[in-house]
């Protein structure tokens, strides 16, 4: 929480959002809380290839190409 | 008439005492001799046939000894040879035992380095494939396709969010 009590959530992308992508994860995250109290900052990380990482206070949404490749290839092993 | 001379009967009766002389003190002490040699000789015979008979037994003796030992001999070299065949046959076996325990070590080693060759080949083979499809999901990834990615999974993790979330109400409930 920042000064103002709006908890900031965090983006990380393989690519630079869209503007209607970024409605869409807002409009996704309004179901578990509220958007009025956050900050949005964006962060582009490559390695990522596809999908989306959210940290959201505590929590880590983590929706990447690279993480389901990674269970894929533990699976594997 | 018959006239005797005097000197032939002289003669005779010298004759007579040369004989009688010739008995006594002649013949008697040579058959004496005769008999004392002929009973040494005896005695030598005897003697002899003692030690013949002594040396026939010893000969006899040494010929059942030589025997025995040749019998002895036998039984030792038969008793040498059953030991030289369980020697010979528990070299084989302990040979034959560790020529298995060799090739079982062998196997076993050969067994760890190629799972081990496997495991590393599995590792490289999971890597190379998920490097190869991550460069393929990265040339195919566009911003539609990210858009679909973005919908979809976060989807899935919203729902399993509220469902978390439901169920961690039902139990404070």
């Amino acid at each position: 929480m920042d000064s103002s009590n709006k908890e900031i959530v965090k983006f990380i992308t393989p690519f630079p959002m869209t503007e209607s992508q970024k409605n869409m994860v807002k409009s996704k995250l309004s179901r578990i809380g509220n958007i009025d109290q956050m900050i949005f900052q964006e962060e582009v990380d490559p390695s990522l290839i596809g999908g989306i990482i959210i940290i959201f206070g505590e929590m880590l949404i983590d929706c990447s190409l690279r993480t389901q490749l990674d269970k894929m290839k533990e699976g594997m092993i | 008439m018959i006239s005797i001379d005097r000197s032939i009967i002289f003669q005779i009766i010298n004759f007579l005492v040369l004989v009688a002389l010739l008995f006594r003190f002649l013949f008697k002490p040579v058959v004496q001799a005769l008999d004392k040699r002929s009973n040494h000789i005896r005695e030598e015979m005897e003697k002899i046939e003692k030690e013949k008979k002594a040396a026939e037994e010893m000969r006899l003796k040494y010929e059942e000894e030589s025997k025995n030992i040749h019998i002895k001999f036998q039984e030792m070299q038969e008793i040498a040879n059953q030991e030289a065949v369980k020697i010979k046959s528990k070299i084989i076996d302990e040979a034959y035992q560790e020529s298995e325990k060799i090739k079982q070590t062998a196997e076993e080693k050969a067994r760890i380095e190629i799972d081990k060759l496997y495991s590393e080949l599995k590792l490289d083979i999971i890597d190379i494939s998920t490097e190869m499809a991550a460069k393929l999901l990265r040339e195919r990834i566009d911003i539609s396709k990210q858009d679909q990615l973005i919908e979809q999974l976060l989807e899935e993790a919203i729902d399993k969010i509220e469902i978390k979330s439901d169920v961690q109400y039902g139990q404070q409930q």
